[in-house]
């Protein structure tokens, strides 16, 4: 069950929703989740997918569909079950083919920062080329050794949280105080990062 | 530090042509400043990553929860009890609909269908109000009511926990309490879904005394013309009462 603000949405109740910001969106996360989780079953019987590969395909959807809702590349042309089904099957078939040519995951984040694009041409390729040399697993294992605040501050910053936002989940007294200490945090990161 | 500062207002401010070409051409001509911005974007990456992690794993605690795939094809017998079940449960849900609903049992359903359990957050590490959320599942509703208390005590501006503790109170029957707590929530005018005024009235329902049923009917009239948070709901209860 879910609580108490879980009531049934349409589709445009849904993504406006999942649109606005505020310390109870990670609600509104699970309602999508839970509305369409019968996936899961789908995966298995359709494509022959074990429950957990089923299980990844589906969260990977529900994951690839929120930033899509969030950013506005969701335009609500088609309905969103099938919006989400059209982005499940493919995800089916993308296992379907790693299983079968045996490839190993990638560790490397996939997507490339909307925040990247925003640079012109020359300079994002120089920043593009020193993150090409990033060791990404490295820099996960350093996040992973910040102390439980700092860690949970640049998780909620990676999936842009605002700083008022992350002041009242974390309940730091406002939004000034989480940018200093989350830009000490980031500085912090850096180091250990860089001292390997 | 400084330079971060610096960095980040770049990509999060408006922009600003001036700012703009200094700030790429410092890239292209110091590559000390262009490391530093790769570091910023790798690290919110990373960090976007770890959150996808985090969140995955609380899918998938929500999934186990709620079983929503169900048993494999060995286990049919399960669905044809199930399904009986379902008609069993329908016949007698036609029976129940025909007969007058009290708003007691309507608010009785309410409070026993929704909230058995409520969600767990997404940080999966020891916080309080996880903490709370945890011994609240647990049925442990006088220590959670407690624990959500605790959190208000030391940050009265958190919606959720005021939240919490109304539900826990609530289901402790203690019913001023829990009205106490839901008509607090009725100041976050800013959130999205705010079930301040189904509360109140699932309260009243719950509690029962004289002049509590119209009082409820009054709030339910509310969220339909104000098309707040639980709007289909109180259009259902509305017709039934």
């Amino acid at each position: 069950m879910d609580s108490a603000g879980s009531f049934h949405y349409n589709d445009q109740e849904i993504i406006k929703q999942l649109r606005q910001s505020g310390i109870d969106k990670r609600r509104s996360e699970e309602q999508l989740f839970n509305r369409f989780a019968y996936f899961v079953r789908e995966g298995m019987t359709k494509h022959a997918l074990s429950e957990d590969e089923s299980f990844d395909a589906y969260s990977d959807t529900i994951l690839a569909a929120l930033e899509n809702i969030r950013n506005e590349h969701f335009e609500a042309r088609a309905s969103l079950k099938t919006y989400l089904y059209q982005i499940f099957h493919n995800k089916c078939v993308d296992l379907l083919r790693k299983r079968t040519t045996h490839k190993n995951s990638v560790h490397r984040p996939e997507s490339i920062s909307d925040r990247l694009m925003l640079l012109t041409d020359t300079a994002r390729s120089v920043v593009q080329k020193m993150m090409d040399q990033a060791d990404w697993n490295l820099l996960r294992e350093k996040l992973d050794q910040l102390e439980d605040k700092c860690r949970q501050m640049l998780t909620y910053w990676g999936d842009n949280y605002s700083d008022k936002e992350i002041a009242a989940l974390l309940r730091y007294k406002n939004a000034d105080v989480v940018k200093t200490s989350r830009l000490r945090c980031l500085d912090r990161l850096r180091n250990l990062y860089k001292a390997k | 530090m400084d330079n971060l500062d610096y960095i980040e207002s770049y990509f999060t401010d408006e922009p600003d042509p001036v700012r703009t070409r200094e700030f790429e051409n410092r890239i292209e001509s110091d590559p000390a400043f262009a490391e530093q911005v790769a570091f910023y974007l790798s690290a919110f990456q990373v960090s976007g990553e770890a959150a996808r992690i985090v969140k995955k794993e609380h899918f998938k605690e929500i999934y186990k929860k709620n079983h929503i795939a169900g048993p494999g094809p060995v286990r049919k017998l399960v669905y044809y009890m199930a399904a009986a079940a379902v008609v069993a449960g329908m016949v007698f849900g036609i029976y129940t609909y025909v007969k007058s609903v009290s708003p007691k049992q309507l608010a009785d359903r309410y409070v026993n269908g929704h909230l058995q359990t409520l969600g767990v957050t997404m940080s999966g590490r020891s916080d309080n109000l996880q903490t709370g959320l945890r011994l609240y599942n647990e049925g442990r509703y006088e220590e959670a009511l407690l624990q959500f208390e605790k959190i208000i005590r030391s940050d009265t501006s958190l919606f959720t926990a005021k939240e919490y503790a109304g539900i826990a109170a609530l289901r402790l029957k203690e019913y001023n309490k829990a009205l106490s707590y839901f008509e607090q929530l009725e100041i976050y005018n800013g959130l999205y879904a705010n079930p301040a005024l189904i509360l109140q009235a699932v309260t009243l329902m719950e509690r029962n005394q004289p002049g509590d049923a119209a009082k409820a009917k009054q709030l339910l009239k509310r969220i339909v013309d104000q098309d707040l948070e639980g709007k289909e709901l109180a259009q259902e209860w509305l017709r039934k009462l």
